[in-house]
């Protein structure tokens, strides 16, 4: 014993009653919590890599398959310089080169997707497990209060390298510049890391992770608009293929990701890499604030208080579908506000695109072809006629998305409340499983209708400087009108899933959905076979524009649809009323 | 009660099943159940966990098919009739999951509008509000802030708020602290109406014993033991205990040995410990007076002792055993 104690130094004289871990280091806590993060996301990242190398391979082959020459390039780019809604939407061109193109075409879009990616990982990681009282679990360990971020950051951090490499990798297998491709793959691997620091500082001003996500995806959307509006009214080169975007782009890290320009061959800056800088103060700084918030305020508190909730029960809020709408009813604001949206830019846009093939020389003829017969695709079989009517038609196939996505997801509603356990005390009433399940399938078929009207209204609006705008407004109508049957049949499948897979509903529900959309939609793009794309209830939407005198619009393949559709749903109400309620698992 | 009934008082019970079976897939969740509650009883369902209490529960709300046996509820399908049967039933589910959206009081507000219970608007304000103070609850947070405990007192609050002549809790009062349980007891006496009945499945023994007319125990989807709590103590033994030394001195072993009936007799230090059964406790008693002995201390079986009978490493044999005879 003697001997023990001398060899024990500190921890003998410290006497008996020294904890046990007196001389001992702390435990290393940072490992086994990074871990742990890789080891939950690692699905959820590996598919998150995965659609960016996607992505990545994609925008090279649409650059090459649709754009392929440079001179093509140069005219396409010359139309777009004075095209504000396209700048808007994509950013600002940096030269005709195929690299430079596909970087034009591409970062804004990847710059949202890694933004909310980074959030979502950033708020799951903090704000969500605050809230589940996970963190509280895991804050009583010696890991305290700040581990867990730096082991978010770390993990946020190692998912935009990689996304960076893969990126870069994509540009470099396509052929382009090696710098720049680099260049490219750290813009988009900061612009991320960005919105890792937005995400954490999102998750420390709100209460629920609901509202830190909703938070966190407004700045990533604002971002958006601000370079969007910034690359829109930008200056254009005297070369006409470049431009500098002004000043509101400077607000946005996606900007700034754009800013760095890594093909650039334009007239009054090359490629630079300084932009990069300001990506990773932004996110250094949120970091270190959220750091400091995390260490000082209480567990479960947060800046912006949660609202206290009503006292009583609203009137409307009596009956399944009072319920349903109010559990909804967030989204389908939501939806119908990106169907409006897309809606007014659909008759906008048109108008835009007509005057641009009509002052355009042989190359505009070109791009009007080949706009046109990519048009067609999306219009469907047989679709022609007036290049603004044709476009309005094809645009709202994918109003037709929005609106299968809002539909299907009241859906998988019902799915989520029976897993929960929600629905069991709904049941337990007066409440018959009937109605229940028809105030979901109500709700989506609604929110179809809804998302579809607000999109013909915005159409319309936007069409209105257009010639013959009465005509204009009712091929609009025609258009979304055309979309709901299939958008019903679609919904009606997602109801007998639930019906007969309860437990499956959720994944099962989109991925009928993606496919769906994938062979119907964009099944002409890609030139699938005409069996195959006959399998999606999109493939049978009516063609509402045609050559003037082919006779008046086919609408037999609607009512069949809607015919399907009810009695689709029919059988999936008497199977749901045979069925136990299943819990989750 | 207004309600009509087409039930005679002390006939067709409120609740009978025979043999009820629920398999998923190959597991047998309930393997022959049989469980009746009789009109304005308050039955206990005893059981540990894994034990079919809750499958019980959501077959006789018609949530669940039953695969084999028979339910019934007031004489009536549970699985055909549910929506017309929850009229007239109130139910609280152990595990309460709100919509994290809504605040509490929106959910009561719901939950009893779903269950028509706001027909008279007065009537049903002054029992919310009445209750909401008894369980000191908070109904202007979002749901999705709330404790176990609070979301408990949500489904509480909203199953006693309207009058139901068929209460089923399952064990209603998880995640409740003491003081809160006293209020739900308190609160159970007040607010049931006149003939109500309720099915109370617990782990909480006090509260079977304070609130229970009639238990049921349940094991392995089984029912294994059925009958007032005075019937259930009869079957069990009572312990007795004596000093050692009493007036007339020691008692001697061979003394010890003349007490009719005395099962497991131990000499505890100073204390002499056996166990009789309920029927014997006249001779058992007798003989205690002949022999003198001082610090008697007489303990009915408690609940506890009469649910760890069925649950206690020999309660499998016993239940194996049972079955063999019930088969012959």
């Amino acid at each position: 014993m003697t001997a023990t104690h001398a060899s024990a130094g500190r921890v003998g004289s410290a006497g008996a009653l020294a904890p046990a871990s007196a001389g001992r280091r702390p435990p290393h806590t940072l490992l086994p919590l990074v871990a742990q993060r890789f080891r939950r996301d690692r699905v959820q990242l590996l598919a998150w890599v995965a659609g960016f190398a996607l992505l990545a391979y994609v925008g090279n082959a649409a650059v090459v398959g649709t754009y392929g020459t440079e001179a093509q390039r140069v005219e396409v780019l010359k139309l777009i310089q004075s095209t504000p809604a396209v700048l808007m939407l994509r950013g600002t061109p940096q030269g005709p080169a195929a690299d430079a193109f596909q970087f034009f075409l591409l970062f804004a879009f990847l710059g949202v997707l890694i933004g909310l990616m980074q959030t979502f990982l950033a708020v799951r990681h903090s704000r969500a497990e605050e809230e589940s009282g996970r963190a509280e679990l895991v804050g009583a360990t010696p890991a305290g209060r700040s581990t867990p971020i730096v082991a978010t950051v770390i993990e946020g951090i190692v998912l935009s390298l990689v996304i960076g490499l893969v990126s870069a990798a994509g540009y470099l297998a396509g052929g382009a510049d090696a710098a720049g491709s680099w260049l490219a793959g750290a813009a988009l691997a900061v612009t991320g890391i960005a919105f890792l620091g937005v995400g954490l500082f999102c998750a420390q001003l709100m209460r629920t992770s609901r509202g830190a996500n909703g938070l966190a995806a407004a700045v990533v959307t604002v971002s958006y608009v601000l370079r969007g509006l910034g690359d829109a009214t930008g200056t254009v080169h005297p070369d006409g293929v470049s431009m500098t975007a002004s000043w509101p782009s400077w607000l946005s890290p996606i900007g700034w990701g754009q800013a760095v320009a890594p093909f650039s061959a334009g007239e009054q800056h090359g490629q630079r890499a300084w932009p990069l800088a300001l990506g990773v103060l932004l996110g250094a700084g949120l970091v270190a604030v959220s750091l400091w918030m995390q260490a000082h305020r209480d567990v479960d508190s947060s800046v912006i208080p949660e609202r206290p909730g009503r006292l009583h029960a609203p009137a409307g809020l009596a009956g399944p579908i009072g319920l349903a709408w109010r559990l909804q009813r967030n989204a389908v604001v939501g939806w119908m506000v990106a169907g409006a949206l897309f809606g007014l830019l659909i008759g906008a846009l048109g108008q835009t695109m007509v005057d641009l093939v009509q002052a355009g020389n042989g190359a505009a003829d070109d791009l009007g072809s080949t706009l046109g017969n990519t048009l067609k695709s999306f219009a469907g079989p047989g679709a022609a006629g007036s290049f603004i009517d044709l476009f309005t038609a094809a645009m709202f196939s994918l109003v037709g998305i929005i609106a299968a996505v809002g539909a299907v997801q009241a859906m998988v509603r019902a799915r989520q409340d029976e897993a929960a356990g929600t629905a069991e005390m709904v049941l337990a009433t007066r409440i018959t499983r009937l109605r229940w399940f028809a105030s979901y399938l109500v709700l989506g078929a609604l929110t179809a209708v809804l998302v579809l009207a607000v999109a013909v209204l915005g159409a319309i609006v936007g069409l209105t400087r257009s010639a013959g705008v009465g005509d204009r407004a009712a091929v609009a109508a025609q258009a979304g009108l055309a979309q709901l049957p299939a958008v019903l049949v679609l919904l009606a499948v997602v109801a007998l899933v639930f019906a007969v897979l309860p437990r499956a509903t959720v994944w099962l529900g989109w991925v009928v959905l993606i496919l769906a959309i994938g062979i119907g939609q964009f099944g002409g793009l890609l030139g699938l076979p005409d069996a195959v794309r006959d399998a999606s209830p999109f493939s049978h939407t009516p063609v509402v524009v045609s050559v003037p005198g082919a006779g008046a619009v086919d609408w037999s393949a609607a009512w069949v649809m809607l015919a399907l559709a009810v009695a689709v749903s029919a059988l999936a109400a008497v199977l749901v009323r045979r069925r136990d309620v299943a819990l989750g698992g | 009660m207004s309600t009509v009934t087409d039930t005679p008082v002390g006939g067709i019970p409120v609740i009978e099943t025979r043999g009820l079976q629920k398999h998923f897939g190959r597991v047998a969740a309930l393997d022959g159940l049989d469980l009746s509650v009789a009109r304005g009883e308050v039955h206990g369902f005893l059981g540990p966990n894994g034990a079919g209490k809750s499958t019980t529960i959501r077959v006789l709300l018609g949530l669940m098919r039953a695969s084999g046996g028979s339910a019934s509820v007031f004489g009536q399908d549970p699985w055909a009739d549910a929506a017309a049967l929850h009229a007239r039933i109130a139910y609280v589910p152990g595990d309460v999951s709100l919509w994290p959206n809504l605040s509490g009081g929106e959910a009561i507000d719901l939950l009893t509008r779903l269950r028509g219970g706001d027909a008279d608007k007065h009537a049903y304000a002054a029992r919310r509000e009445a209750l909401v103070a008894a369980f000191q609850f908070d109904p202007s947070k979002k749901a999705r802030t709330y404790s176990k405990g609070n979301r408990q007192k949500v489904a509480l609050i909203a199953a006693l708020a309207t009058p139901a002549e068929l209460y089923i809790f399952d064990e209603p009062t998880s995640g409740l602290d003491p003081l809160m349980e006293a209020v739900f007891r308190e609160q159970i006496a007040l607010q049931l109406g006149d003939g109500a009945s309720v099915l109370l499945s617990s782990h909480i023994l006090s509260e079977v014993e304070h609130l229970c007319d009639r238990v049921s125990i349940i094991r392995a989807g089984r029912t294994v033991e059925s009958g007032t709590l005075a019937e259930l103590r009869h079957l069990t033994r009572t312990e007795i205990a004596f000093a050692a030394v009493g007036e007339a001195g020691e008692v001697t072993p061979e003394q010890l040995a003349r007490i009719p009936a005395a099962h497991g007799l131990v000499r505890d230090g100073g204390r002499v410990r056996f166990t009789a059964d309920s029927d014997d406790m006249p001779r058992v008693l007798g003989a205690l007076a002949e022999l003198r002995v001082a610090g008697v201390t007489v303990n009915p079986p408690s609940l506890e002792e009469l649910f760890l009978r069925h649950y206690g490493p020999d309660a499998r044999a016993d239940a194996e055993g049972e079955t063999e005879e019930a088969r012959r």
